[in-house]
This record gives C-alpha cells, sequence and structure tokens, in this order.
C-alpha cells in the first residue's frame, strides 16, 4: 500500500463526511463573508482617504479567503477518530502512517478551495474584480487550498499529541493573531514600527499579498513567490510537528 | 507459519514507571485457541498491543506469523487481524463503506472489496443493515462489525481483546460460534483476551493466567484443572471473621493435608475424595459452633485455579449463556440479530 493510494482513499473518505455534516461547512462560509461584508462596511468609504486602498471590497476578499481556508477541521476530526478508537484501527492496516494523515489534511484542502471559489466568486458579483483574470483565479483557489493543507496540519499535530478536541481547535484560535498581525485591515505602510515589524516576520502576511496581487493588480511574479514560499515555510514547520505528534501515536 | 512468539516481552510505562508487562515468554502455535486469561489491568491488553504493532516493547522480543513486531511491523499488520477491546468504527461511514475501506487498505482491488465486505456483512448479520451510518449501530452490531472488519483481508492469526464484553449472552455465543469456526474451517490462529472464565474454558485450547504482567499458569484448560488434583469444597461462612477462624482450626485436623484459601466469605478446600469428606466436615463445624449457610462440592474449575493461583476470584463474571446449540455460526449470528435491532439501540 503506498502513501499515495492508501491518501486518496482516506481523502475520499474524510471529503464524505464533511459533505454528510452540511451544516459545519455552511458556518465556515458564512462567517468569514459576515466579517468580509461588515469591513467593508465600516471602513470602505474611508479606506481610500485613509489608506490609499482605492478598491477596498477586493483588498478585502481575500483576507475572507484565507480566514475559509484556515477552518480546516481535520485535527478535530483526527481526536475523534482517536477518542472513538477508529484511528487505532487505521493504524492496524498496512496503510503508511502519514497517509492516515494525509487523506484528513488533503481534504480540509479540497474544502478550502470550494470554500476560496464560492467566496471570490460573490467577490466578482460585488464587484472586487479579479485584474489576474480566470487563471488568477483559479491560482487564488489552488493558493487557497494549499494554505488549507499546510494550516489543516497545524491542528493535526496538536490534536495527536494531545488527543484532546479542543487543542485540536487551538490551531484556528492561533490563525487570528496571525491574521491580524498581517496587513489584513489595512496596507503595512500606515502601521505603527512595531506592527510593521510583526507583520514582516508574519508568513500570513505574504500569502494575503500573493492573493491581493491577483485580485487588485495582475500577475506580480515576485509576491506569488513570496506567497508559495511563505506556504512552503509554514508546511515545512506544520507537517514537521506533525510528523512528531505522530510518533507519539505508534 | 502462523504462530506468536514472544520472549522476554516487557512493557514499562514511562509516566509512573508502570511495569505493566513483565517478562512473558509466549509460544502459540499455528491454529490454535489461545485465551489471555486475567483480571482488569493485569497486562492482557498492553501485551495484544504489542503483538499487534500498537505498542513498542520496552524490553523483549515478538514474532507474529513468523515477522518481528518491531523490525517487520507492516507485515505483522498484512498477517494479522485485530479487534480492540474499545469496538472502533467511524459513525458517519455505513457498514459497507466501512468494511470496503478496511479492504482496499489492506491492498484489495475495488471489485475484491466490494465482494469481501459483501460476504462478511452476510456472515455477521448485518446485510439489511449494511447502508444505515454506524452511529445508529447498537452495541452488539457494532461488535460484530469490528469482528468482519478485522476479518476483510483473511488474516491468518486473530487478535481478538475481550471480543464479548458487553455483549448479551445470545451475542456472546454467537460470537463464540464464529470464532470456533474460522479457527476450524480456515486454520486461523486465534489470540483472545477475556476476563471471563467460561469463555476461555469453553473456547481455547491453552489458558495462560496473566497476573500483574507475569504468566502465572499456562496449559489446556483440564491440564489446569488437572493440576489442582482435588475436588473443591465450598463452605460458605459469611464475612465473620471469628467464624472463619473457628472453622479453619477445626477443620485441619480433618483436612490437615489439604490446601485451604479464604476469599468472598468462603472456606475453600482442595480435598481428594471431597463429597465423602462433606458429612464429616459439616459434623465438624457443628461441633464448634459454626453453622454454614452452604457446603458444596465440585470439580476443580478454571475459577479455582485462578484462585489458587491469585488468591481470590476474577471478579468478572458474564451472565450465564444458553446452551451450545446446534445451528451454525452463521445461522446462530443472524438470529442474535433481531432483538438488538428492537431494544439496544
Amino acid at each position: 500500500m503506498n502513501t499515495l493510494r492508501a491518501t486518496w482513499l482516506l481523502t475520499i473518505r474524510a471529503l464524505r463526511e464533511i459533505v454528510r455534516q452540511p451544516v459545519n461547512e455552511v458556518g465556515n462560509l458564512v462567517i468569514p463573508l459576515f466579517f468580509f461584508a461588515v469591513t467593508v462596511g465600516a471602513v470602505g468609504r474611508v479606506a481610500e482617504r485613509a489608506f490609499g486602498v482605492e478598491n477596498f471590497t477586493g483588498f478585502q476578499m481575500p483576507v475572507a479567503v484565507l480566514n475559509a481556508a484556515a477552518s480546516g477541521t481535520a485535527g478535530l476530526a483526527i481526536t475523534q477518530d482517536v477518542v472513538s478508537g477508529y484511528f487505532e484501527k487505521l493504524l492496524l492496516t498496512p496503510a503508511p502512517r502519514f497517509a492516515v494523515v494525509f487523506g484528513r489534511v488533503t481534504a480540509d484542502s479540497v474544502k478550502a478551495a470550494v470554500l476560496a471559489a464560492l467566496i471570490a466568486g460573490i467577490g466578482l458579483l460585488v464587484g472586487t474584480g479579479f485584474a489576474a483574470g480566470p487563471l488568477g483565479f483559479l491560482l487564488l483557489v489552488g493558493m487557497a487550498g494549499a494554505f488549507g493543507f499546510v494550516f489543516s496540519a497545524f491542528g493535526v499535530a496538536f490534536g495527536l499529541r494531545t488527543g484532546s478536541p479542543q487543542a485540536a481547535q487551538l490551531s484556528f484560535l492561533l490563525f487570528f493573531p496571525l491574521l491580524f498581525l498581517s496587513p489584513a485591515f489595512a496596507p503595512k505602510e500606515v502601521f505603527a514600527p512595531w506592527l510593521s515589524f510583526a507583520a514582516t516576520i508574519n508568513p500570513v502576511t505574504y500569502v494575503l499579498e500573493g492573493m491581493r496581487s491577483l485580485v487588485l493588480e495582475g500577475w506580480d511574479g515576485g509576491a506569488l513567490l513570496r506567497a508559495f514560499g511563505a506556504i512552503a515555510g509554514i508546511g515545512g514547520f506544520t507537517l514537521s510537528l506533525t510528523a512528531w505528534a505522530l510518533r507519539s501515536r505508534g | 507459519m502462523g504462530g506468536i512468539r514472544a520472549e522476554g516481552l516487557t512493557k514499562v510505562y514511562r509516566r509512573g514507571g508502570v511495569r505493566a508487562v513483565d517478562g512473558i515468554d509466549l509460544d502459540v502455535r499455528e491454529g490454535q485457541i489461545f485465551a489471555f486469561l486475567g483480571e482488569n489491568g493485569s497486562g492482557k491488553t498492553t501485551t495484544v498491543r504489542m503483538l499487534t504493532t500498537l505498542l513498542r516493547p520496552t524490553s523483549g522480543r515478538a514474532w507474529v506469523a513468523g515477522f518481528d513486531v518491531v523490525e517487520r511491523p507492516g507485515d505483522v499488520r498484512r498477517a494479522a487481524g485485530v479487534a480492540l477491546q474499545e469496538v472502533g468504527l467511524d459513525d458517519l461511514q455505513t457498514a459497507r463503506e466501512l468494511l470496503e475501506l478496511q479492504a482496499r487498505l489492506f491492498g484489495l482491488s475495488r471489485g475484491e472489496a466490494r465482494r469481501r465486505a459483501g460476504e462478511l456483512l452476510a456472515v455477521v448479520g448485518l446485510e439489511a443493515d449494511a447502508d444505515r451510518r454506524l452511529g445508529t449501530y447498537s452495541g452488539g452490531m457494532r461488535r460484530r462489525l469490528d469482528l468482519a472488519a478485522a476479518l476483510v483481508h483473511r488474516p491468518r492469526v486473530l487478535f481478538l481483546d475481550e471480543p464479548t464484553t458487553g455483549l448479551d449472552p445470545g451475542s456472546r455465543e454467537s460470537v463464540w460460534q464464529y470464532i470456533r469456526s474460522i479457527n476450524r474451517e480456515e486454520g486461523v490462529t486465534v489470540f483472545l483476551t477475556t476476563q471471563y472464565l467460561e469463555e476461555a474454558d469453553r473456547l481455547a485450547d491453552e489458558v495462560a493466567i496473566i497476573h500483574r504482567g507475569r504468566i502465572v499458569a499456562q496449559g489446556s484448560p483440564e491440564a489446569l484443572k488437572s493440576s489442582i488434583g482435588a475436588d473443591v469444597i465450598a463452605v460458605e461462612l459469611g464475612e465473620d471473621p471469628s467464624a472463619i477462624a473457628l472453622a479453619v482450626e477445626a477443620l485441619t485436623p480433618l483436612t490437615a493435608a489439604a490446601e485451604k484459601r479464604v476469599a468472598d466469605g468462603h472456606l475453600y478446600l482442595y480435598v481428594r475424595e471431597g463429597a465423602r469428606l462433606v458429612p464429616r466436615v459439616v459434623v465438624e463445624l457443628e461441633r464448634v459452633g459454626v453453622r454454614p449457610r452452604a457446603v458444596t462440592v465440585a470439580r476443580p474449575t478454571l475459577d479455582d485455579v485462578f484462585l489458587r493461583i491469585t488468591g481470590h476470584h476474577l471478579a468478572v463474571q458474564p451472565p450465564s449463556t444458553a446452551g451450545d446449540g446446534a445451528a451454525g455460526p452463521r445461522a446462530n449470528l443472524r438470529a442474535a440479530k433481531s432483538p438488538e435491532r428492537e431494544g439496544d439501540r
């Protein structure tokens, strides 16, 4: 049993679970859209005058996309498998250990991409525009999927290490400081020096700016490279953490 | 090579330094039903977890179907089917989906997985409920499905950790019949842990009693019972320590060479020709003013073996079971289904 085949089988199983609990996903779509609407409603009219952003709707839409992409539930689902004993049943098969985790994380990645497509689509309807065109749209969806994959591994690591559903959900709570320490609501140029420094060392900043470049500017190779570099960096960290946590589960 | 072997298998948990399994040796021959009998916390489950690669031994070695559990865990998993004490199922899947996924993770093709799942669902009598989500299953149905999942890849060795705990007598009997049938018809080696004496006695070719992480007795049920070499006279005295002391003193001249044990308000005498001695036991007790609630004599059971070795009874006993039943295992498993569906969800 190779890792790819096992991952595929376990991804299908995880996606089936997601589809069978549609109510959970309604929240993952509605909440980012709610914050998107409220932020644009509150700041949109003064954004150009206050910090020189003409298309504040387009400026905010990637924040909603990232918000949705970070709402993965792989960690929670894995701890539920641990508690129910099903996780051990999977460990008793010849499937590689990493496939058991990858199946869940890949399902979160697919979910993140679908949510991103829906949010970006709604964004287009409310006038965000899309400077990079249809291909850029697809790249943004792919970027959200990739971010969903690596960020979801965070929750899996917490969940595997502690076996606690509460701990698994910590990853989503961790996302908020990272988001607030990035240029989510205003450009970095208007930040206080300490916040500007925090945003500079925060990888979420680069993912957000990469997505934003596709919406507002078109094809900016440098921004996209930094975005994928940041995703790879986050992935290196979260997947190493997951591998370490997985070892504690035999 | 479908047997199990262990040499000095030991597990010490880092937290608290608990020595859960303390240097056990095992030699389970291919095709045997082997019962690991012991109380909760005696080390049964830890042993199973080491043998099935879920837990790394602290020291010692073990082989399942000829494969070292530490060096070749993948081969061990391919050779072994495991149903753990806690039935681990995914409530959002259906029984068919779970079995098919399990089969595919063991390398079966989509078509083979579908066929095998259908076959096993019929065997465990879950065909009619195969497409219902597992969250709606009763405890007995879950246990049967778990057993089916352990068999999906036709393992050579089957590990069953307390397979009938929590089951009603009918379902327990069905599981026993099925274990016997796969052992006899397919030659599967069965390693089962249990705290039920009756289960060990009726199912196993060989029994090992584990106590505080060590194997304290091993042999066929008959050999273990014969090792007592006597009948057992049980004198029920209640919890009054003075009555017990008086009884022991009064009966000592009568049964000087016999072994005695006191447990749970009973005085147990291991004697030859117990039936002949009972009237004299009653007379002697009468003489010192001790009035027993009951005096019984019986051939030794595994409980007597356990009591003799550990100094106390096995605490847990299952509800008594019906007779063996003449129908085959498949018929029995099906017959056990209906009441559960009605009542036990």
